[in-house]
């Protein structure tokens, strides 16, 4: 097991959003068998005092959750430098089996636990706690997910073994057809990019409608549409941006972005590709309470804001993606 | 009505070994225009009813609504809203910040709101004339009297235009021409359209013309001789 200030901070993160989120699984189980905001009796009254403190509670936890993935990653990066064969997190992450699915379970908490805390802020954001059973429902949902995602960030870290000569970025995500487990291949790097810029191209005209018509379809759509967006453009990073930022037509590696050689590059992409994914798929997630209690005026006014964010992070993302592609080629290079 | 409490009860350190039951199942309404007064000895339960209605804190059970509405059970963010443009509260030692100058203590309530300075001082300044405190508006609040103390956290009570005013044991820190001047002020505001909760247990409080209703309470509850 690797004991270093990496793997702690993590621990400690993870059981510390662990323990505030299973304090608050006692009011969950409270609230979801005796909440009735109609009543004036002695356990309404304190069950929506203790709510406070709870969702409270549950709002760090999930805040440490979203940290501890930037964390997990800065981390693996870090392990590789005693994990023989290893050049960045690609290769620590590769050294036992608990590490990438480690990485799938936090990159999926992060759309999970935000939702948590969306339909945390929309609760809020009303007179009538319209989402209380909604929102500790969902808690005891997140709770074994959250528990998985601890054990296998803790069976990552304990049986990592320096010893142990694991694979690089540079076989992991190849093009070659003949050298390692390539983790993206099959699709041509035409296809991809007009997927990208298609796809994008049409999120921002379509959320430019959505802005102003707002109809229930659209919500789907616009949802879905980030859904698809998310996956084509992790592809179009790890198989042709990376290696226009790192100037290796061979380099193909999300996470080498990330290093300060390259400018910590890599923050600025996901930096605005999450969110942005995050937020479009946010303004789905909160069309399907619109109509709960007298929220409809607060889920408008989200889903207003959530769009307009995530038009301006994809125009950016998008920018802040081409930008070394687009160098090159008007620079003379071969595509 | 503008105020109701429905049966409300309220316990400190409920389920502890100290735990003490300060109000049992109390009951009553309040119309628009009126000025009650809460009578009753000290440690009788009626600072915390004015803290109750005054939305401080919710009661343990029992319904406290004001204007339908029960105030004190809402989400923090709504309650300060409505805690900030419904209700000005009239504190037993005033509560007014000694470093500060009168006008800074009068205008603190509306810089939530986000009013400029100037603003400030003109929504003041007609207020201060009314309690001749006008003359004071730049002196450190330590160094008032205590008469002049008063009408000040009265001025503060009223800057947002609060169609409730409570006090509680306005009194208790005056002589006897000040309790007077105090009672002439509430009467002023009673006339102007506001509705008036006096917790006391000052006779010049509880016998006063003025007064619409007295609320006797012991031990919690509400006694009726």
């Amino acid at each position: 097991m690797f004991l270093n200030a990496w793997s702690i901070a993590l621990c400690i993160l993870s059981l510390l959003a662990l323990f505030l989120l299973s304090m608050a699984g006692r009011t969950a189980y409270r609230v979801l068998r005796f909440w009735n905001p109609s009543s004036d009796k002695e356990l309404q009254i304190a069950l929506e005092r203790e709510t406070w403190l709870a969702s409270t509670m549950i709002a760090y936890g999930l805040g440490f959750q979203l940290i501890s993935l930037v964390v997990f990653v800065l981390a693996a990066d870090n392990f590789c430098q005693v994990i023989a064969g290893a050049m960045c997190a690609t290769g620590s992450l590769m050294a036992n089996d608990f590490g990438l699915p480690a990485l799938w379970i936090k990159i999926t908490g992060i759309f999970l636990y935000g939702f948590w805390l969306v339909l945390h802020k929309l609760d809020v954001s009303c007179e009538t706690y319209p989402l209380v059973r909604l929102k500790y429902w969902y808690l005891l949902v997140l709770l074994p997910f959250l528990a998985t995602d601890v054990f296998y960030q803790t069976a990552y870290i304990a049986g990592l073994e320096p010893d142990i000569i694991t694979s690089c970025c540079a076989v992991v995500f190849s093009g070659a057809k003949n050298v390692g487990s390539n983790l993206f291949t099959g699709i041509p790097k035409t296809t991809l990019l007009i997927l990208f810029y298609g796809t994008a191209a049409f999120l921002v005209v379509f959320g430019l409608a959505y802005l102003r018509l707002h109809t229930r379809w659209m919500d789907w759509i616009f949802g879905i549409g980030w859904g698809w967006f998310f996956f084509v453009s992790m592809m179009a990073i790890t198989t042709v941006f990376s290696s226009y930022i790192y100037a290796m037509p061979y380099h193909k590696c999300p996470f080498c972005i990330l290093k300060p050689e390259y400018y910590y590059y890599g923050f600025l992409l996901f930096g605005t590709m999450m969110p942005a994914v995050f937020l479009g798929l946010s303004c789905t997630l909160a069309s399907l309470v619109k109509y709960r209690g007298h929220l409809e005026p607060v889920v408008h006014t989200f889903q207003h804001r959530s769009a307009k964010i995530s038009i301006i992070l994809l125009l950016i993302f998008t920018v802040l993606s081409s930008y070394h592609f687009i160098v090159y080629t008007i620079s003379g290079g071969q595509v | 009505m503008l105020i109701e409490l429905e049966g409300v009860t309220k316990i400190y350190n409920q389920d502890h070994p100290n735990e003490v039951r300060a109000l049992h199942d109390v009951s009553f309404k309040v119309a628009t225009k009126n000025m009650v007064c809460l009578r009753g000895a000290s440690g009788s339960g009626k600072s915390t009813l004015l803290a109750i209605i005054g939305c401080v804190f919710p009661p343990s059970s029992g319904r406290a609504s004001i204007a339908g509405q029960q105030l004190a059970r809402l989400p923090d963010r709504f309650l300060t809203f409505h805690r900030r443009n419904f209700i000005g509260f009239i504190f037993q030692r005033f509560n007014i910040l000694p470093a500060l100058s009168v006008l800074e203590n009068i205008t603190l309530p509306l810089l939530p709101l986000g009013i400029s300075p100037r603003d400030r001082k003109q929504r003041a300044r007609p207020l201060m004339e009314q309690l001749s405190i006008l003359h004071r508006e730049n002196f450190p609040a330590g160094q008032i009297s205590g008469g002049e103390l008063q009408r000040v956290a009265i001025a503060r009570a009223l800057i947002n235009n609060p169609p409730i005013i409570l006090a509680d044991e306005p009194t208790a820190h005056l002589d006897t021409r000040l309790s007077k001047d105090f009672m002439t002020i509430m009467s002023g505001l009673r006339e102007a359209g506001k509705t008036i909760i006096l917790a006391s247990h000052d006779p010049l409080v509880s016998d006063h013309e003025s007064i619409d209703n007295i609320i006797d309470i012991r031990d919690g509850r509400i006694h009726v001789p």
